[in-house]
């Protein structure tokens, strides 16, 4: 299976407070294509910390991480814009949607900075709305849908520019359990049906048990990666 | 899309935007007026002092400048005026009898400057016979030669209408001579200034008591375009080398001073009055700025590059402008037509004292078109330097500190 992201000694140290935290240490990982994985950990464990440097939006302070055989690392960070613009898709905890475009807008958004072409454009985010179960939706602002629905609209909007991998923060915290299952369900099927490859940090427990990978980590470094066998 | 979030951003918080358009509008309408009625009451003043009293050029004697006696003469000054006449670039030019003497009553004497007028000419020069509202101008013959006299000046001496008046002065030898006359009209204008200080009278009967039939002391020109005076002086000077030839401008410089720097003075003014609500915008933007970090983490994080960060700030605080300016001078625009043709009474105010400084007591407020293009151009240019804080901040924001913020 072809290796997505590729992390070597990937450390991560802050140096603001008087004593440095090591908030990553040497973690070595690798990502294929169409993985479902969960990382885990307690708080401060440093899974937002690998999620936002894996994701280029967080420079490491030691190694590399391979992209699509470039390493973002190195990259400058107007490159990083447009890499995280062609490359990755974001799901984040509070939704964080743009209240003032409609679901459809929302979804087209990533595509219009992507330049595609507008019948292009608004084919793929009704067509994503449509897999999310928000085909009746496509006019409403985020404002008049529910927690649930919104973050659907944010998983169409991750995956429509058609990523090479999905980032998800913490995507079910906000959400009752129906709707959190109702989301776990979209995504368990499109990361099926498109291959997406799906990274998720997470506590949650419905999520950790869909994964089909479970990585652990504690204070900055792998504690556990273990592969699952999911329906 | 771009110009799309940014028009709907502008109302996510319609009351806070309303109410910087509100003051936007306010703002402008109170600048605009002030500078329409300070444009207008010096428009007034200009119209007034050319076309009543000083004409676009005057050509003298140079001695004439120091000492206004008669005799300081334009030689051949009829043929001159009548050759200018004939000028591509001249209305007319009316010659002149004009110097110093004193006016004096039964009562009271006054210096004054007699205007002996050539009427034919003089009519089409100025319309000093239109500001005659009781009796007329220079036309009734009678025993005695006929004078018109201000209305102020006239009460200052106590006469009135069909009283006997001398003026006293030289003649062309130096010589003082009193002369009799009749007030044959009362005149009133907005310079009581002017209209204490000339009397005018024909130039024949002048000219036959200062002992030259042909005397011409001032020759006054009247453009077409009164634009070109400084180029038509110029090459009068040139044509009549043994006269002094000057323009409005030189003739009274304090005119040409507050016409000149009038103009930019009130873009100035109205520069301020934007800049204080340029203030108020900006606090309006870098509000919205700060309740939106998260949102503005958000795209950045999703590829939205900063520049196109930066560049919606800047699109939402010039549309917010723009919108406020748009309201507030079409609104001052017709505000200012309205009081334009009604006109604004400053004498219940107790403005007849403009008179003294030759204003008129009715203010008919008045902006050029090109006002409202500078001052259309200055609320964009306060607009763009007033966003230019909030968006920075906007693209100072870390984007994954920003998503995670509350």
């Amino acid at each position: 299976m072809k290796t997505v992201i590729k992390t070597t000694n990937l450390s991560k140290v802050y140096k603001d407070s008087v004593v440095p935290v090591h908030a990553l240490k040497n973690v070595n990982l690798e990502f294929s294509q169409g993985e479902f994985t969960a990382i885990v950990g307690p708080s401060g464990s440093g899974k937002t910390t690998f999620l936002n440097i894996i994701g280029g939006l967080d420079k490491p302070t030691d190694g590399h991480v391979i992209i699509d055989g470039v390493d973002i690392a190195t990259m400058k960070e107007s490159q990083l814009f447009d890499f995280r613009l062609r490359h990755i898709g974001f799901v984040f905890q509070a939704y964080n949607l743009i209240p003032v475009l409609t679901a459809l807008e929302n979804v087209s958004f990533i595509m219009l900075l992507q330049k595609q072409s507008k019948q292009e454009m608004e084919k793929r985010a009704r067509a994503m709305l449509e897999q999310v179960g928000l085909g009746d939706k496509i006019n409403e602002r985020p404002g008049r849908l529910s927690g649930g629905q919104q973050q659907r609209v944010a998983v169409a909007r991750a995956l429509a520019s058609k990523p090479d991998f999905v980032l998800a923060d913490e995507p079910t915290a906000n959400l009752d359990t129906e709707s959190a299952f109702n989301l776990l369900d979209i995504m368990a099927r499109l990361n099926k049906e498109e291959n997406i490859t799906l990274i998720f940090s997470t506590h949650d427990q419905r999520v950790i048990e869909r994964a089909r990978r479970v990585i652990t980590l504690v204070d900055g470094a792998v504690d556990k990666d273990e592969y699952f066998e999911r329906a | 899309m771009l110009i799309k979030i940014s028009w709907r951003n502008i109302w996510r918080n319609r009351t806070r935007s309303l109410v910087i358009i509100v003051a936007l509008v306010i703002g402008l309408m109170g600048g605009v007026f002030s500078a329409a009625m300070r444009f207008g009451a010096e428009a007034q003043q200009f119209e007034d002092t050319i076309e009543y009293q000083i004409s676009h050029i005057q050509i003298h004697n140079p001695e004439f400048i120091a000492n206004p006696e008669a005799r300081f003469r334009v030689e051949g000054g009829f043929e001159m005026a009548d050759e200018i006449s004939k000028r591509p670039e001249v209305l007319v030019a009316t010659p002149r009898t004009a110097f110093d003497g004193m006016i004096s009553s039964a009562s009271k004497s006054t210096g004054v400057r007699i205007r002996g007028i050539d009427q034919e000419t003089e009519a089409l020069a100025t319309k000093t016979d239109q500001l005659v509202f009781e009796g007329s101008f220079l036309d009734d013959s009678g025993r005695l030669p006929g004078m018109v006299i201000g209305q102020d000046l006239a009460q200052m001496l106590n006469v009135r209408l069909g009283s006997r008046i001398v003026l006293t002065f030289q003649d062309i030898y130096g010589e003082v001579i009193s002369a009799s006359f009749r007030i044959e009209g009362l005149f009133t204008m907005n310079s009581r200034s002017f209209e204490e200080s000339t009397v005018f009278v024909l130039a024949s009967d002048l000219n036959e008591m200062i002992g030259d039939p042909l005397a011409v002391t001032e020759i006054a020109v009247v453009l077409n375009d009164h634009n070109k005076y400084r180029e038509a002086a110029s090459n009068l000077q040139q044509t009549y080398p043994s006269v002094e030839v000057r323009h409005w401008a030189e003739i009274s410089p304090h005119l040409y001073f507050v016409m000149e720097i009038l103009q930019q003075g009130l873009i100035w003014l109205m520069g301020i009055v934007i800049l204080g609500v340029s203030f108020g915008v900006l606090n309006t933007i870098l509000m919205s700025v700060l309740e939106r970090v998260r949102e503005l983490g958000v795209l950045m994080a999703v590829g939205m590059k900063r520049s196109w960060v930066f560049g919606m700030i800047v699109l939402e605080t010039t549309m917010l402008s723009i919108i406020g300016g748009s309201i507030g001078l079409t609104a001052s625009y017709l505000l200012v037509s309205f009081l334009n043709k009604r006109g604004v009474d400053m004498a219940t105010a107790g403005g007849d004292g403009l008179r003294e400084y030759g204003y008129a007591s009715v203010i008919h407020p008045q902006l050029e078109p090109i006002f409202y293009l500078h001052i259309s151009i200055v609320i964009i240019v306060f607009a763009i330097l007033a966003s230019l804080y909030p968006a920075w901040k906007a693209i100072r924001l870390v984007p994954a500190e920003a998503v995670r913020q509350e």
